[in-house]
């Protein structure tokens, strides 16, 4: 497919957004401004999922995440005593360094020497149609039941753990 | 959705509809007894619906749900194991005042997750069945809300998020390589003969590897089962242990033998070093231990391992005949149940009356409690595999397995492993008959966990002097294989 | 989504026939625009000016005038709801300041910009200064799908409506922020408040569209407008509109969900420590927000920029916004504020169950009926509303005599002492 000159600038300006704040979510002393790059990053990766053509999953990536995923976040950032402390220092802090340059420098040779599929057709002008009629085909309908029974199960032990210290 | 493929999904959709009625009986119930009778009762409609479908050979949902013996198996299996585990709960649940129906109506969603891993053919469906359970079990684990078990919610839910974030990575790279997540699909499209020659398809196998892995409890994401093992509410344990060991290995089977059936040879040599790292770990860490749980928590890990032979040896496949590995599995799998549960119930009988989990507080058991001492004897001579009980035969067509497909260092390490597990079972046994009692106390059996016991030591002793009922089973189910 | 998606491009022959010159020039501006320039590069040709930079200097003009329009909204909005408030509680208001007070926002405004601007000392600077823009740029960028009249969107995004719930749930993060940075009990209090508020009402916020969305059949807010052919959504949902409205209400922080602001209890909560331009910021986004989410409810349910009557389709949109305008601070004049726990009540057991009811409702209205809903399900829908409003109101307790006192959770009641 072709890409577009805007659309190429515009990905490289979300991607190394993207990867910057995520660095300083993980390099950052204080806890809070760490989980606000967590929200930037996650607009810059809604960002990018808008420059290929996925407008209903960016829309749907900056509702979850950086409108509900990161507040719930920072509201257990802002219940949780002593933040001002922020990140202990950790002793495994240079082997993870070393194991993530490791699987970062993997990553890079296998993604560069594999051959992809890519696909030919031309870009869905509307997805979201497109995207509910696959969410609903046979198909796909059993994941799209299971994912409602996951959240029950999810919200009962929500509320399970939740209950107060006395029961 | 034509109703046909209801009726072949109606063992999932009526155990999470007994789960909601449990949850539901729970608000009105006075008499908190009766949720556990109430849901064995009702686990008979599940089950029910899938021995009504056993025989059958049909697909629903485009081919992602299959009904085949193989799932079949894993079905009655699971429901089995979840039967057993709320008979054994019963006590352990009896400690809240609120929440039992939860903590029934959680293990049955985890057991709908597990039933679905085992009969799915698509990457997301497996995906979001494996989270359904992993989630429910993740409250499990933390129902206690003590420190311990607090803790260990919290290392099973980080590390499962961890293992579930690779694994997914690894299916998107399967997906970005094959253009679809239908296993079937997958095994027409992958564009290579050798995974050698695509690395992106090499290390999406190796990363959906990782992440089964963990549900599995193998090398290398064996570092949550004891913490977590140990912290989580007893009858927890054990179905962990089990259950969602077994719908791994099924999940397991199906993605390799359907989706990657045709490297078998690049992917069978990664499971058998897998299988000697699981088991060599697993059991040198057991020695050490002193906690039952931990104990078992590692065994649990070593049998991963021993399991992983099964997958490994699938050049034991005559052409046209039997898959050894396969069969080996699915047998190890069932004995392993039968075993470890009884092993866990009987834990759980002693550990309620002395209130402690260490083995040296198990001394003297023989005098104190010749039946439980007698039971728990047989369950890890069981696990040991010394004959007459079920765990031989598992362990003998394991290992034979791996012969038949020309790796007998495989067979050679798993007996080696053999003996050093052999040490510290016995070491327990030996706690049990040969050390003085503190006290003279009895330790009694009480009537539901006493049916527990009962149920899977039977079983144990049972399929040990006739392990022909089993294995028929055991062939059956993966005559169609892959399917 | 593609360049053309910003009707800033090239559009196709004979777009423009048929619309008076007024909407070709005076809405369109910069649509027009931008066809122009297209054209006159004989389209996307190499050589000429290039496809992306039309659009992006285009894009960034048309965000300038919607971003304008908005920001002089606000101090006429201030304004209306102090003369409105006044003439609730028998005052006058503002009347000093140029005729009948007109000219009094421009006051404030120069007020705000000449006063000192207070940072605390123990505040986290960087984040301190940066709330208040992060609280106004998502509100901001809720104009952009806003079809104001036919074909004047800036942004014509096919999830326009998905696009506005989730941009406007992103200016929680900056009330967080200004709530953490100040070092201030209050207004982190304040902030919590919020986010508990805003967290529990988006929820019925969001199912309350999916009645509209059901009905239209997109989430384009064009469409939406265009499938409301005869009668505007509010007589096929006045169940959906119930709930949406209380709910825009929350996630607005207005009365009577102001306890963000509870001047009683929490000074004036999240923003305690702001003054100056800081302040008046964040001011401008509060009442951005409510312009905003007006021309949403105004398109969702009331059908736009259309109306009876043949006028121009911005003139009917503006005055229907004004009309929400003026039911906001009319209900602001009117109910008092609720404790926390009532709020957290009418959430999450009468507002979710409502708009759970109403999914159900239109889909099987839309089932039986998938060629239109035929008209007597008009009085039927508003019966069914009120009924279901009032067996809900019984059960939750907010009719009659209250039956027992809730305590409060303990993280409210944390939140609610100090």
């Amino acid at each position: 497919m072709h890409v577009g000159t805007g659309a190429s600038i515009a990905f490289w300006i979300m991607a190394v957004v993207a990867v910057v704040s995520a660095s300083g979510v993980i390099l950052l002393k204080d806890i809070f401004r760490a989980a606000l790059l967590l929200v930037v990053s996650f607009l810059s990766i809604a960002g990018i999922f808008v420059t290929l053509n996925a407008d209903f999953i960016a829309a749907v990536q900056v509702l979850i995440y950086a409108g509900a995923i990161s507040i719930l976040l920072i509201f257990a950032i802002l219940l949780t005593r002593d933040v001002q402390e922020g990140n202990p220092s950790n002793r495994l802090k240079i082997p993870g360094m070393f194991m993530g340059a490791v699987l970062l420098t993997a990553l890079i040779v296998v993604f560069v020497n594999t051959e992809w599929r890519l696909s030919t057709e031309a870009p869905l002008d509307s997805t979201t149609a497109a995207l509910a009629d696959l969410l609903f085909s046979n198909k796909f309908v059993l994941a799209f039941e299971i994912a409602s029974v996951l959240l029950l199960a999810a919200m009962i032990g929500a509320v399970v753990l939740a209950r107060g210290e006395d029961e | 959705m034509p109703l046909r493929d209801l009726y072949l999904l109606s063992p999932e959709i009526s155990i999470v509809g007994v789960a909601f009625i449990i949850i539901m009986l729970d608000l009105w119930i006075e008499r908190k007894g009766l949720l556990p009778i109430l849901t064995i009762v009702l686990l008979g409609l599940p089950l029910g619906f899938t021995i009504s479908l056993w025989g059958t050979e049909e697909q629903a949902f485009d081919g992602v749900l299959v009904v085949d013996t193989f799932s079949i198996f894993f079905k009655v299996l699971l429901i089995g194991v979840v039967t057993a585990v709320v008979i054994a709960s019963q006590e352990t649940a009896a400690r809240f005042r609120r929440f039992q129906g939860e903590y029934y109506g959680l293990l049955l969603m985890a057991t709908a997750g597990l039933m679905l891993m085992a009969a799915t053919r698509e990457l997301i469906t497996i995906y979001l069945s494996l989270e359904l359970s992993t989630l429910s079990a993740i409250a499990l684990v933390a129902f206690f809300k003590d420190t311990r078990s607090t803790e260990s919610g919290l290392k099973y839910l980080v590390l499962s998020g961890v293992s579930s974030a690779i694994m997914l990575y690894g299916m998107a790279m399967v997906l970005g390589v094959t253009g679809t997540s239908s296993l079937v699909e997958i095994a027409k499209a992958a564009p290579v003969s050798s995974l050698a020659d695509n690395p992106a398809l090499l290390l999406g196998v190796v990363f959906i590897v990782a992440g089964f892995g963990f549900k599995i409890a193998s090398f290398p994401f064996q570092m949550w089962v004891p913490d977590v093992y140990q912290g989580a509410p007893t009858p927890v344990t054990a179905y962990l242990s089990v259950a969602s060991k077994a719908a791994g290995f099924a999940v397991l089977l199906r993605v390799f033998y359907l989706a990657f059936g045709d490297f078998s040879s690049d992917w069978s040599m990664l499971f058998g070093v897998l299988a000697v790292i699981s088991m060599s770990l697993g059991n040198f860490a057991a020695i050490f231990q002193t906690d039952i749980k931990r104990l078992l928590a590692y065994s649990t890990i070593a049998h991963a391992g021993y399991i992983l032979i099964g997958l490994a040896a699938v050049a034991s496949r005559v052409p046209g005949g039997e898959a050894f590995g396969p069969q080996g599995v699915l047998f190890y799998l069932t004995a392993y149940a039968f075993t470890n549960l009884g092993a866990f119930f009987v834990v759980i009988a002693i550990a309620n009356k002395i209130g402690s989990e260490t083995i040296d507080d198990f001394a003297g058991m023989s005098k104190r409690s010749p039946l439980l001492a007698g039971l728990l004897a047989l369950c890890l001579v069981s696990l040991i595999g010394v004959p007459p009980a079920v765990g031989f035969w598992a362990k003998l067509y394991l290992f034979n397995a791996a012969v038949q497909a020309d790796m007998v260092w495989l067979a050679i390490a798993g007996a080696i492993n053999t003996a050093i597990s052999a040490f510290y079972y016995l070491r327990v046994i030996k706690v049990m008959y040969l050390s003085p009692a503190p006290t003279e106390e009895r330790v009694r059996l009480t009537p539901p966990i006493g049916l527990a016991v009962a149920m899977t030591t039977t079983g144990v002793l049972f399929f040990g002097i006739a392990p022909w009922f089993l294995l028929d089973f055991a062939i059956r189910a993966t005559s169609g294989f892959p399917g | 989504m593609p360049v053309d998606r910003l009707a800033t491009g090239c559009q196709p022959l004979g777009f423009w026939d048929g619309m008076g010159l007024w909407e070709q020039w005076g809405i369109n501006f910069f649509p027009r625009l931008g066809d122009t320039m297209c054209r006159a590069m004989g389209g996307a040709t190499p050589g000429g000016i290039p496809d992306w930079l039309i659009f992006a200097i285009l894009g960034l003009a048309g965000a300038f005038a919607v971003v304008n329009v908005a920001m002089l909204g606000v101090p006429y909005v201030i304004l209306l709801e102090r003369k409105l408030l006044g003439r609730f509680q028998h005052r006058v208001g503002p009347n000093r300041v140029g005729f009948f007070g007109l000219l009094q926002p421009m006051a404030d405004g120069i007020k705000l910009m000449t006063k000192e601007d207070i940072t605390p000392r123990v505040a986290d600077k960087l984040v301190f200064s940066l709330a208040p823009l992060v609280f106004v740029v998502p509100v901001l960028l809720m104009f952009a799908p806003l079809p104001w009249a036919p074909h004047a969107v800036l942004a014509d995004l096919d999830v326009g409506i998905l696009y506005i719930v989730a941009v406007t749930s992103a200016a929680e993060i900056g009330v967080f922020m200004g709530g953490w940075s100040s070092n201030n009990k209050f207004s982190l209090f304040g902030a919590m408040r919020v986010v508990a508020l805003v967290v529990s009402y988006e929820i019925p916020l969001v199912l309350a569209i999916v009645g509209v969305v059901m009905l239209t059949g997109s989430l384009n807010l064009a469409a939406i407008v265009e499938g409301q052919r005869f009668v505007p959504n509010l007589l096929w949902q006045p169940l959906g509109f119930i709930v949406f409205m209380i709910a825009v209400s929350a996630e607005l922080n207005r009365a009577p969900f102001d306890l963000l602001e509870a001047d009683s209890e929490l000074v004036s909560g999240f923003h305690t420590e702001y003054s100056g331009m800081k302040w008046g910021v964040i001011q401008i986004g509060e009442y951005a927000a409510i312009i905003g989410f007006s021309g949403i409810i105004a398109t969702l349910f009331l059908s736009g920029w259309k109306g009876p009557a043949p006028m121009p389709g911005y003139l009917w949109f503006v005055l229907k916004m004004g009309m929400i305008i003026s039911g906001f601070i009319w209900v602001r004049a009117t109910i008092p504020r609720l404790r926390v726990d009532q709020i957290m009540n009418l959430g999450w057991k009468f507002l979710l169950p409502l708009a759970l009811i109403n999914i159900f409702v239109t889909a099987g209205e839309i089932l039986a009926y998938p060629d239109g809903l035929p008209v007597w399900l008009i009085p039927v829908n508003f019966a069914f509303a009120a009924i279901v409003v009032a067996v809900a109101a019984r059960l939750l307790g907010i009719q009659g005599q209250p039956r027992q006192v809730v305590p409060a959770p303990p993280v409210f009641e944390t939140m609610a002492s100090s």
